[in-house]
């Protein structure tokens, strides 16, 4: 019934799609955490100016599919704003709009969640706001969100395989690539499923440790 | 690889093309396929809650042994991604089991079964939220330990869970997007045909993630409403 040697034959595809999978993870939440923290500081902003487009794109982003958005973001630009981009740049502008979102109301809760009182003992001393962000919010708030940023970034990880639909060369795209020239459908589709789980159960577990490590206990 | 942007001096296109009669004409079709992205939907939030209950209530209070087996299952769906969940059930596990499967039920397993191991972590953080004490002053009173969880527990537990349970409930619709890849007619799937129909992937896909931001948003919204409103009755 089984025929392995499909995974065998295939196999340096299968790690080439795996180490796309990451790769495209990597950048994305290299460019949504200051994605994440211009939104962030956006949204905190006293001026309703720059407040209300940041709540509007966050929301947006939030509250639509990921799929749509990088099925909107592929064939829309190129058809009415006349902007091309290859399939690859596609994929990390759709994952870093959506990831930024998130990242932006996890840093903004951070932020909140220090005590007003810290940012009237700075201004006493005599900072001003921004040096009282930089120096006694911001380090502390970094390791409350921390928990929730490995979680989004577990998200991510397993929301990169959406960008297979249009064709970017990860993991998902190559196995089913593969699934369509051998139909070997479960031996490729079990495979595939196993690779996600080598590279995603550790993070996982990561994720627990972070959460007991720095869990906030008032 | 071409990783490259072009920008020219674009002609004013978009008024041009922005017509609506590609949703018009459609508008029975799409109404359908909206329905069905909410049954779907309604439907694994039914089974992702049946699972989660169970799960979590397990992984509480069922012993060591069952909270290994059973976190292996949540960690498991925690690390492999929904597309290649639906895919399996879809496409690989109808030739273990040598029948084909419906794609509504493997739609709505597959969204289910994700959503039951998140639902699990959340029902399990909300009943251990409750205070050791409570059980045992249920304990004394003599009631069992399933009435005691049933009656005193599980109840506090779900309004402090309101807020995570609203947040998956708006992240399940949003994943009945997904089941368009394994040809579910959701709204996403009958979008993208008429897309392909009528050349007019601008108004069709914006007119969708208006859809999805209007269902996902004031279930968001509302379930904060809620927890606002009852966030007292779980505080013990």
């Amino acid at each position: 019934m089984f025929q392995w040697n499909v995974i065998w034959d295939n196999l340096s595809r299968f790690i080439d799609g795996a180490l796309m999978t990451l790769w495209l993870s990597v950048v994305t939440m290299v460019l949504a955490i200051p994605g994440g923290l211009i939104l962030a500081s956006m949204r905190l902003s006293r001026f309703r100016t720059i407040s209300i487009p940041a709540v509007i794109f966050v929301e947006f982003f939030r509250a639509t599919p990921l799929i749509l958005q990088i099925y909107w973001v592929y064939y829309v630009l190129p058809a009415y704003f006349d902007i091309r981009l290859s399939q690859m740049l596609t994929a990390i502008v759709g994952l870093t709009c959506n990831v930024s979102s998130f990242n932006s109301e996890t840093f903004r809760s951070g932020i909140l969640s220090i005590r007003q009182g810290q940012w009237n003992a700075g201004r006493a001393i005599g900072m001003t706001d921004f040096q009282v962000m930089q120096n006694i919010v911001f380090p502390q708030a970094f390791l409350r969100i921390l928990p929730a940023l490995a979680s989004t970034w577990v998200s991510l990880f397993k929301d990169t395989s959406l960008v297979s639909i249009i064709s970017v060369g990860d993991l998902s795209y190559i196995s089913l690539k593969v699934r369509s020239e051998t139909y070997r459908i479960l031996e490729v589709l079990t495979f595939m499923a196993g690779l996600y789980w080598l590279m995603g159960y550790p993070q996982a577990k990561m994720v627990d440790w972070l959460h007991r490590r720095y869990k906030v206990s008032e | 690889m071409g990783d490259s942007i072009t920008f020219s001096h674009a002609t004013p296109i978009l008024v041009e093309k922005m017509n609506f009669t590609a949703i018009t004409a459609n508008w029975i079709f799409l109404s359908k396929a909206l329905w069905i992205t909410f049954s779907i939907s309604a439907l694994s939030m039914v089974l992702g809650f049946l699972i989660g209950v169970f799960v979590g209530g397990f992984r509480t209070y069922g012993g060591r042994f069952l909270d290994i087996i059973l976190g292996f299952y949540v960690d498991t769906i925690r690390s492999v991604p929904l597309l290649v969940v639906l895919l399996w059930v879809y496409f690989a596990f109808p030739l273990i089991i040598g029948r084909s499967i419906d794609v509504y039920v493997a739609a709505v397993v597959g969204l289910g079964v994700q959503l039951g191991a998140y639902m699990a972590e959340t029902i399990r953080a909300g009943l251990t939220s409750v205070r050791q004490g409570q059980m045992s002053a249920a304990l004394a009173l003599g009631m069992s330990r399933v009435d005691a969880v049933r009656t005193i527990i599980l109840p506090q537990a779900l309004i402090r869970m309101l807020p995570s349970l609203g947040s998956l409930f708006v992240s399940i619709i949003k994943d009945s997007a997904i089941a368009s890849v394994i040809a579910v007619p959701e709204l996403l799937r009958q979008t993208q045909i008429i897309a392909g129909k009528t050349y007019q992937p601008f108004i069709l896909y914006t007119a969708a993630m208006l859809v999805y931001f209007s269902l996902c948003f004031p279930v968001a919204r509302g379930i904060d409403m809620i927890y606002r409103r009852y966030s007292h009755l779980g505080s013990s």
